[in-house]
């Protein structure tokens, strides 16, 4: 290793790989969570009524595949936040197969640490939750 | 129904401003939400972390795609945004909302002095050879294994340790207010840890998705968030951030900047008043 031309230039390769793998799931989880919202704001719009003047029930995972059948707003604008909610966490995931395929264990690591603290962030959530 | 629409057009004005001076947003639909449609904070807050989260996702892709994001960077750092962004989250459900405005008033007073010291283009125009001549710039340290894989063409970053511990302050205020933190992040990055400025706020904006993201399930599961109010807002940012992203060669942004920071210094007033009163 005589210089650091050559390893960057690997690191440089690898790096483009990843980083176009991740740029699809990113387009690909925007689309389908603006997809969902939208649908869902269009049957909001349709349904009529103010959205200030509506309360809804907190996110029950349960009931989201009977109000998406029934046509519900709510159905699709809960759906759709999830996505929101879950296309960075895919990001991460791919990241770390990504750099496992690289054989850059560290690097892998890191996005487990991430894994982690989000995994923490939902205990944390539902145990504090009134 | 005018509401709906109301909403759909306030966050499409808030992307197409945020597009345009190169903000995430957030700064602009706390307001928006608290003092035009009368949504308590806290829920504003848990909103406009979403929109935050959509027009990350959106244009991190892109810069992914154009290789000016540092995947790596932003990995070691959003470890430490995203633990900030859960402490973060659940700081915010125990201050009362009068100290959370306080607080947004401060941002948004240190967020008009920055855009009037800003001269160079905003980092959204970010070209890679405009990237390659700032790397020329940055300083440069014997890395160790670890370090050299944070590099980038021409730059290693620098002072991880204090990247660590901004990171962590990054999330927090993130959490607390409904922004991407790529006010505290950007600087960090480029100040502190010598990474290019179109680096810097590439891979800042690589963050914020997982960073709001930590943050926003705590919102969620808490009941911070209604998808009412938060699907048309979403959908109006990210139409709005898309139409800026197009018009924004063909603006001179100069008079935009100047209404924004008037804008900003009103709506700090307003946010003052609100943390007095």
């Amino acid at each position: 290793m005589a210089s650091g031309a050559t390893p960057a230039g690997t690191a440089a390769s690898r790096s483009a790989h990843v980083d176009l793998m991740i740029a699809r799931i990113l387009r690909a989880g925007t689309l389908v969570s603006i997809g969902l919202l939208a649908v869902g704001v269009a049957l909001l719009a349709i349904a009529g009524g103010s959205p200030l003047e509506r309360t809804l029930p907190g996110l029950d995972p349960a009931r989201i595949p009977a109000d998406i059948a029934a046509l519900r707003p709510e159905g699709f604008l809960w759906l759709g936040l999830l996505a929101t909610l879950v296309t960075p966490l895919l990001r991460v995931g791919a990241s770390v197969l990504g750099f496992l395929g690289a054989g850059e264990r560290r690097m892998a690591g890191l996005g487990v640490a991430v894994l982690i603290v989000i995994t923490l962030a939902v205990v944390v959530a539902q145990r504090t939750a009134v | 129904m005018t509401v709906l629409l109301l909403l759909a057009g306030g966050g499409f004005g808030a992307g197409i401003f945020g597009s345009l001076l190169g903000l995430g947003g957030g700064v602009l639909i706390v307001p928006l939400l608290t003092f035009g449609f009368g949504l308590p904070f806290r829920e504003a807050v848990g909103v406009s972390l979403v929109c935050v989260i959509v027009t990350s996702s959106a244009a991190a892709g892109v810069y992914l795609e154009r290789h000016l994001a540092n995947l790596r960077l932003g990995m070691l750092l959003e470890v430490f945004t995203a633990s900030g962004a859960l402490v973060g989250g659940l700081i915010a459900f125990l201050l009362p909302d009068r100290v959370l405005a306080g607080l947004f008033a401060l941002l948004l007073v240190y967020s008009g002095v920055t855009m009037l010291r800003r001269r160079a283009p905003a980092a959204g125009d970010a070209s890679p050879a405009s990237v390659v001549g700032d790397a020329a710039a940055g300083g440069v340290q014997a890395p160790g294994p670890f370090r050299a894989a944070l590099a980038g063409p021409g730059y290693r970053p620098v002072r991880l340790g204090a990247g660590v511990g901004g990171s962590v302050f990054a999330g927090v205020v993130s959490a607390l207010l409904g922004v991407g933190g790529g006010i505290v992040k950007v600087p960090l990055m480029h100040l502190v840890m010598q990474v290019p400025l179109k680096v810097a706020t590439a891979t800042s904006n690589l963050m914020i998705g997982v960073t709001a993201s930590a943050s926003a399930i705590v919102y969620l599961m808490r009941g911070g968030i209604d998808p009412l109010v938060a699907g048309p807002t979403a959908v109006g940012v990210f139409a709005g951030a898309m139409v800026g992203s197009r018009v924004a060669q063909r603006i001179d942004v100069g008079f935009l900047r100047l209404l924004f920071v008037a804008v900003l210094a009103l709506t700090a007033v307003q946010m003052t008043v609100r943390a007095l009163g």
